[in-house]
């Protein structure tokens, strides 16, 4: 298992080597660079800040200083924003990403556990059919018009919570934005457990517990829940990244000062540095979930061995 | 000079956000007055779902207003008292995070904005914009206006108690043109003398053309007489710098722990594109009459996220408003929504160096003539901008030239642009098909740029393409000169009509159409070196009608600042240049329910 981790994880290396190459080429390569502004700087004054920056070198020689720079730890200077750095950026966002990312994953799955499950138990009734219809709305709508109408009804309309913004971590500033964001979540966790939680239900084990006499919430919680949850783990690994990295909607609804509005702003100003440190930080973020879904399959299921 | 405006585009694309503010959200709007129309009763329920099906981000009263009886929702109940309130905090909204607080390198809007309540050059503005002494308390000129010097006041200090000396200039401007700083912004001190040639590193920086006399006299020499040069000094790039903490932090100086200023206020947090706090400074030298304790900068890129924390009571003053809800703001709120002039200019520049444009007036004139900017501006931007006829945005003092054909009425001017068009050789049977770039920004300025080309058609019978780009391959081609017809805009820098008429001198970096006109070069050089105002007023405006009969561009729009203030928010006024500092603004006591 140890073993397999490390494999695991010297196997990201060249995944990684390969998303930073592509994503340098391609920075690089698309038209106008990070100090193109409608004003027009002379050009003495732009050498400088070329200079400055090593922007003047040529690109292999770029390249290899960033690779240098990456093994230090050091993600460079953004060009956007003069005084701060990619790692400050990056310290400074992220925590709030991976914040209201966790509380919406939490949520998601706090609500739609119970509710996949009872629409299993229950199923062809209306504990079934009601749930699973709205999950069909929760995924349909997305977050940009979700947003806006929790916005609209619990902070311009009932005053209750903030419109947005980020004043440090506090309650009444989280719990919007990881409510919109949960949205989509619970539907499809909800969807999952349900299908999965059916096609335990049916089988020959299930049979037996119960003709053995085994009580009802025994059957379900005991012996029915682990093997139902496999899919949910497949599904919760990338929907983890996605949650953490997908959140620039939502930053951009509610004013949140995360990386995705940075790595936005910094892909439109080709803020090379900024969009690299934030792909690497991405890029790796999905080989981690992932590797966790994977050692998270052997945990449930002891036939599920890694090698 | 430099613009405020590039930096903006540069940045975040704010100047299209600010076009895109103005131009309303084409299926989006329809969607709303047609829910307004067919207005019936509605369950939550049901507006929820029109609002989802809409897939638009409006924010839809809830219910069913009638528009003739528009009941304010409880927000904006606000009872006013007459005293200052206990809680002299004010929530500002700004459109994008500025790139760095560091004096000497910011050159956006959204930074100037900040820097202006953290830090006081040597004049300063007054509420209503006009000039008034900073640091300086006053000045003199030589006879030739070329040397001048200024006192500086003993009370000034640094936020640490330090007192502002003349060397803290000398030290910032130095530190401004000085290669190794690589400013962006370097190009702004051009008048002073020596500065180009030190950005250009043909020189060592202690030649530039400022001296301290003792800590309290400035001596600042100049390449030509400067007559804006009150207003430059007053600019965040010509603001002193406190040497020992910028030697000491390096670019972290700027960070709230280092940052040592003399405005105002001082910065006490900073959170990248959330928020930037300020308390007031009490070593600023005129801190008896600063009323307010903190003032708080909030990063609101999207328009309607800024309304909505508006409307929620989160922010009290906002940098902007989406245009498509300027309506039903103005029902809702009245007098809360603000219209403020911007000096700036919306325009769409010819390639006159390409064909067909090449020597061409008469159907440059033309197309500029068939456009009906009142329309635009009235329909299209909702009424926010005013129409520009000329490329000088309104300023005190200066009498703009209009051309005689802007005074016509619509179906007479249509007229004269079609005989034009004619005499061009162009007709019906043979149109002409050309193509407008602009920057990508969304569907509202693709709106306007289909009126625009609609116009063109109906009127002339003209066939312009409209064809959208990213901002930086906008900036490229634009660089390279090959757009034919091509978006562009400009604000000043200071109030002075230099700023605008230098755009079309030969071989500005902003002319990027090529314009070449000798006599308009020779008027906007003598104007340069004239020190009276009236002749130098003048001299632009013989060099404004030549650029009219030219018509090297078409001037749309003048700009309008269109933003959400609530009603206790007062010691400010819509200025000129749209400069609004925190220092006079005070919140009077007031109840919300």
């Amino acid at each position: 298992m140890i073993r397999y981790t490390f494999a695991r994880l010297a196997g990201a290396i060249p995944t990684l080597l390969i998303i930073i190459t592509l994503s340098f080429l391609l920075l690089h390569a698309a038209p106008g660079g990070p100090f193109d502004a409608q004003k027009q700087i002379p050009p003495a004054i732009k050498a400088n800040i070329e200079r400055m920056y090593h922007l003047d070198e040529p690109l292999y020689q770029q390249y290899a200083r960033y690779l240098w720079s990456i093994l230090h730890g050091d993600f460079g200077p953004s060009y956007q924003y003069r005084d701060t750095t990619v790692n400050e950026i990056i310290r400074q966002g992220f925590p709030i990403d991976a914040l209201i990312g966790g509380f919406a994953l939490l949520g998601a799955l706090l609500i739609g556990l119970p509710i996949g499950m009872i629409a299993a138990l229950r199923r062809n009734t209306n504990w079934d059919y009601l749930p699973m219809g709205l999950s069909m709305i929760g995924i349909s709508i997305p977050v940009f018009v979700v947003a806006p109408i929790l916005i609209l009804v619990f902070a311009v309309n009932l005053h209750w919570l903030p419109a947005g913004g980020w004043v440090g971590i506090s309650p009444s500033h989280i719990i919007l934005p990881a409510l919109a964001l949960a949205a989509p979540y619970v539907a499809y966790v909800a969807r999952l457990m349900r299908g999965s939680m059916v096609e335990v239900l049916n089988s020959p084990y299930i049979l037996m517990a119960r003709a053995k006499g085994v009580p009802e919430p025994f059957v379900v919680l005991r012996h029915a829940l682990k093997p139902a949850l496999m899919p949910l783990v497949s599904f919760l690994g990338p929907a983890a990244a996605g949650i953490i990295t997908g959140s620039i909607v939502i930053e951009t609804i509610f004013g949140l000062p995360g990386i995705g509005r940075a790595f936005v702003g910094g892909a439109l100003n080709r803020d090379y540095t900024l969009v690299l440190g934030v792909t690497i930080l991405y890029g790796a973020l999905i080989v981690l979930f992932n590797l966790l879904a994977d050692i998270g399959y052997s945990l449930l299921d002891p036939r599920v061995r890694y090698q | 000079m430099a613009t405020r405006i590039a930096a903006r585009m540069a940045t975040r694309m704010a100047v299209w956000k600010l076009l895109r503010s103005r131009v309303p959200a084409g299926g989006a709007g329809s969607a709303r007055r047609e829910a307004r129309t067919n207005c019936r009763p509605r369950s939550l329920f049901g507006t929820l779902l029109l609002a989802a099906l809409s897939s638009s981000l409006l924010l839809f009263p809830l219910g069913c207003a009638k528009p003739e009886n528009t009941t304010p929702v409880a927000a904006q109940t606000i009872q006013l008292g007459s005293d200052l309130a206990p809680d002299q905090v004010l929530n500002r909204h700004l459109e994008t995070d500025p790139r760095t607080l560091d004096p000497s390198l910011s050159e956006d809007v959204v930074g100037q904005i900040v820097l202006e309540d953290l830090f006081e050059g040597l004049t300063t503005v007054a509420m209503d914009g006009s000039v008034v002494p900073g640091v300086a308390t006053s000045w003199e000129t030589s006879a030739d206006g070329k040397i001048w010097t200024f006192h500086l006041r003993k009370d000034a200090r640094w936020s640490n108690g330090e007192p502002v000396t003349a060397d803290d200039f000398v030290y910032a401007w130095r530190r401004e043109v000085d290669p190794a700083t690589a400013s962006e912004y370097s190009q702004a001190l051009a008048p002073i003398e020596n500065a180009t040639e030190i950005a250009d590193g043909k020189m060592p920086v202690e030649k530039l053309g400022a001296q301290s006399m003792g800590p309290q006299t400035l001596i600042v020499h100049l390449h030509a007489p400067t007559p804006y040069l009150l207003a430059l000094v007053g600019n965040n790039y010509l603001y002193p710098l406190y040497a020992p903490a910028v030697k000491q932090w390096g670019d972290a100086w700027t960070q709230p722990a280092h940052m040592v200023s003399n405005g105002p206020f001082v910065l006490s947090d900073r959170v990248l594109n959330g928020h930037i706090t300020l308390l007031k400074n009490s070593h600023y030298w005129d801190a008896v009459h600063v009323r307010l304790s903190r003032v708080n900068y909030v990063v609101v890129e999207d328009s309607t996220a800024a309304m909505n924390q508006y409307l929620a009571g989160d922010l009290d003053f906002t940098d902007r408003l989406p245009a498509p809800e300027k309506d039903r703001l103005q029902q809702m709120l009245g007098s809360q929504v603000v219209l403020s002039p911007y000096f700036s200019t919306a325009m769409f520049s010819f390639n006159v160096a390409k064909q067909p444009f090449v020597n061409n007036p008469k159907l440059r004139v033309a197309l500029s003539a068939a456009l009906d900017r009142d329309v635009l501006v009235k329909y299209v931007m909702r009424g926010i901008g005013v129409p520009a006829y000329d490329l000088m945005p309104p300023l005190m003092g200066y009498d703009p030239v209009i051309p005689d054909w802007a005074k016509m009425t619509a179906d007479a001017r249509h007229a004269y642009a079609r005989s034009l068009y004619q005499q061009a050789g162009y007709s019906d049977s043979h149109p002409l098909e050309t193509v407008l770039t602009y920057p990508s920004g969304g569907p509202e300025q693709r709106r306007f740029m289909e009126a625009l080309a609609a116009m063109w058609q109906i009127n002339l019978g003209a066939k312009v393409q409209i064809y959208n780009v990213e901002w930086k391959v906008f900036l490229q081609a634009k660089q390279q000169k090959q757009p034919l017809l091509y978006w562009d805009a400009w604000s000043g820098d200071f109030p002075d009509p230099f700023t605008f008429f230098q755009l079309f001198q030969t071989g500005n970096g902003q002319n990027s159409g090529d314009y070449r006109n000798v006599q308009y070069d020779s008027l906007i050089d003598q104007a340069s070196n004239e020190s009276d105002a009236a002749k130098r007023f003048q001299l632009f405006r013989q060099a404004e009608s030549i650029l009219n009969q030219d018509a090297p561009t078409i001037p749309v729009y003048f700009w309008e600042n269109a933003r959400l203030v609530k009603p206790y928010v007062k010691g400010w006024q819509p200025n000129v240049m749209d400069r609004i500092m925190s220092r006079y603004i005070y919140i009077l006591a007031h109840q919300e329910s």
